[in-house]
């Protein structure tokens, strides 16, 4: 890491953890969720910017995870121990369902996503002695782990902001592989991937296996958080805000998919107070984006840096 | 005596009503240097595409080394010692030519699932990218992303990658299409100076670097083998020059 970057990133951590204290509830409140939605648009964003594939179920995993620990620890009091990781579990199983998806491309795939999606909504929604139907489950306690638990918003934003750092290191990780480095050779040509050996459709299988499991973890963050779950979550308009965080944030890298995230609940929550019809402004935010920021907020921001320095100061 | 290394048997694809091969029959000896000729829409990249599995045929056979892999999928064929380049320059724009050979290196093995550790920690990897882009005269290019350097050097990446798979059999589909003249020499030296332990077949337009590489030459017309014998006899053959050169 380079010395600017590593002075950003120290930067960013002092800033998000003085931000109870220097921010106040409603901007703590606003960028945990910003943290757990981010974390669901980087699970898309390893299909939509590293293996070129656009899926429109990633409310699925999340819902699906987020309904079992609401159910285990609401239900049948089980603890937060065991309850996490059956979602976690719950939503990545659904993952090896869905991932046959991976058999289609382009068009197809983005179809039967969105068809698989409504599923889920369709079984949240209707099967309302088991998952509560429009109410959903209500009054989820805080997590905690053998005596130690979370008892306020600030503490589980902490807590949150401790799981994003993780995943965020081990994403790098990952994307940084030789089996993302694959993820994205397989986004730029398929035939020349096979030609290669590789096993093309059980490469995109396990990243959407993979994927699947990190919306999961969001889940399972989100629900803890809200302290219920009903069908919302699981709706075909989260996963295409999941989409566009990553879009309008910067698909392909691990910041941008965060940073939209900002934008997309910062304009819901801040603006629709004094302007109505937010849904309107993102609908121009996102048309804007692909007009003049293909790359999204982290493009932009490399753009106007490279125009900034002097040529002789640019990298060759 | 051993089997050949290809083994085409009374292979054709249909396309609609079209036969775009019709009924080809090849067998290349391990070790020669076979060179497909024939005018444009003869069916040889089809024939290619149909032998390395990119696409199924509608009838016939393909051994390799008399292993039948008419039903196996081209990853596995390439597993098994098949490599090739296409005819239309297939690589990674948007990744470094470094990358692009690590791709082709850890492709055939079990390196290419490898998720928690960063692929330029793999130095042996990365060594032997660099000797292999050195060897296509592509050495000081390493990590610029394909879309900055020249076509010209994005064939000789082409060539690159398929060398790097461990092909016994290589299977070049006109390496030297769009090349410029001295490009193309340098290419043809290229090739030229392959192992011999490496068989070769290639699909070549330009008579001179094709008659001057191969062994015997096989001569393709609309679908069907019209021909095959050495470069001297195919060149001196009546019935080529007519449908290959034109008459006059």
């Amino acid at each position: 890491m380079s010395g600017a970057r590593l002075v950003f990133a120290l930067f960013a951590l002092g800033a998000a953890l003085a931000l109870p204290t220097a921010g106040g509830p409603f901007w703590t409140g606003l960028v945990t969720q910003m943290l757990i939605f981010g974390l669901l648009a980087l699970s898309v964003d390893l299909l939509l910017g590293h293996a070129g594939l656009f899926s429109l179920t990633h409310a699925s995993f999340f819902a699906v995870s987020a309904y079992t620990v609401a159910i285990l620890q609401v239900r049948y009091a089980v603890p937060t121990a065991l309850a996490a990781p059956a979602g976690i579990f719950a939503g990545t199983l659904l993952g090896l369902v869905f991932g046959l998806a991976v058999r289609t491309r382009g068009v197809y795939f983005i179809l039967i996503t969105i068809a698989f999606g409504y599923v889920v909504w369709g079984v949240a929604h209707r099967w309302s002695s088991f998952t509560g139907g429009d109410n959903g489950v209500t009054n989820v306690p805080f997590p905690s782990v053998g005596g130690v638990g979370i008892t306020s918003h600030t503490q589980y934003y902490y807590l949150v902001l401790l799981v994003v750092i993780v995943c965020g290191l081990g994403y790098r990780i990952l994307i940084r592989s030789p089996f993302g480095l694959g993820l994205r050779g397989i986004k730029a040509s398929e035939t020349r991937m096979r030609s290669l050996g590789f096993r093309t459709g059980l490469h995109l299988y396990a990243a959407f296996v993979l994927s699947a499991a990190l919306a999961s973890l969001a889940g399972v963050l989100y629900v803890y958080y809200n302290r219920f779950v009903n069908p919302v979550a699981s709706a075909f308009p989260i996963s295409v805000e999941a989409a566009l965080m990553a879009i309008v944030g910067g698909s392909g890298t691990i910041i941008g998919p965060f940073l939209g995230a900002g934008v997309v609940l910062g304009l819901r929550n801040w603006v629709s107070s004094f302007i109505e019809m937010h849904h309107a402004i993102m609908g121009v935010v996102f048309i804007a984006t692909v007009l003049w920021a293909p790359d999204g907020l982290v493009g932009l921001a490399g753009r106007l840096r490279s125009r900034l320095s002097k040529p002789a100061e640019r990298k060759p | 005596m051993s089997a050949a290394a290809i083994e085409v048997g009374d292979l054709a694809k249909v396309f609609g009503g079209l036969a775009a091969v019709d009924g080809v029959s090849l067998v290349v000896p391990a070790g020669e240097r076979r060179v497909l000729i024939g005018p444009n829409g003869a069916g040889k990249t089809t024939l290619f595409h149909c032998i390395t599995g990119t696409l199924k045929p509608s009838r016939g056979s393909v051994r390799l080394f008399g292993r039948d892999v008419t039903r196996d999928p081209e990853q596995r064929r390439t597993a098994l010692g098949m490599g090739r380049t296409f005819q239309i320059t297939n690589v990674f724009p948007d990744l470094t030519l470094a990358e692009n050979l690590a791709l082709a290196i850890v492709g055939t093995d079990r390196r290419k699932w490898v998720m928690h550790r960063p692929a330029d920690a793999f130095t042996e990897v990365r060594r032997q990218a660099l000797e292999a882009l050195e060897m296509v005269g592509l050495e000081g290019r390493a990590d610029l992303p394909v879309k900055l350097v020249s076509y010209g050097e994005r064939r000789q990446l082409e060539l690159a990658l398929a060398l790097n798979t461990r092909p016994k059999v290589l299977f070049l589909d006109e390496p030297c299409a769009g090349l410029s003249p001295s490009e193309r020499q340098r290419i043809s030296r290229m090739i030229a100076a392959l192992p011999r332990d490496i068989t070769l077949v290639m699909i070549e337009h330009d008579m001179d670097v094709a008659l001057g590489l191969a062994d015997r030459v096989t001569v393709l017309h609309q679908g069907r083998v019209i021909l095959e014998g050495a470069p001297e006899e195919v060149r001196a053959n009546a019935e080529v020059r007519d449908v290959y050169f034109g008459h006059g």
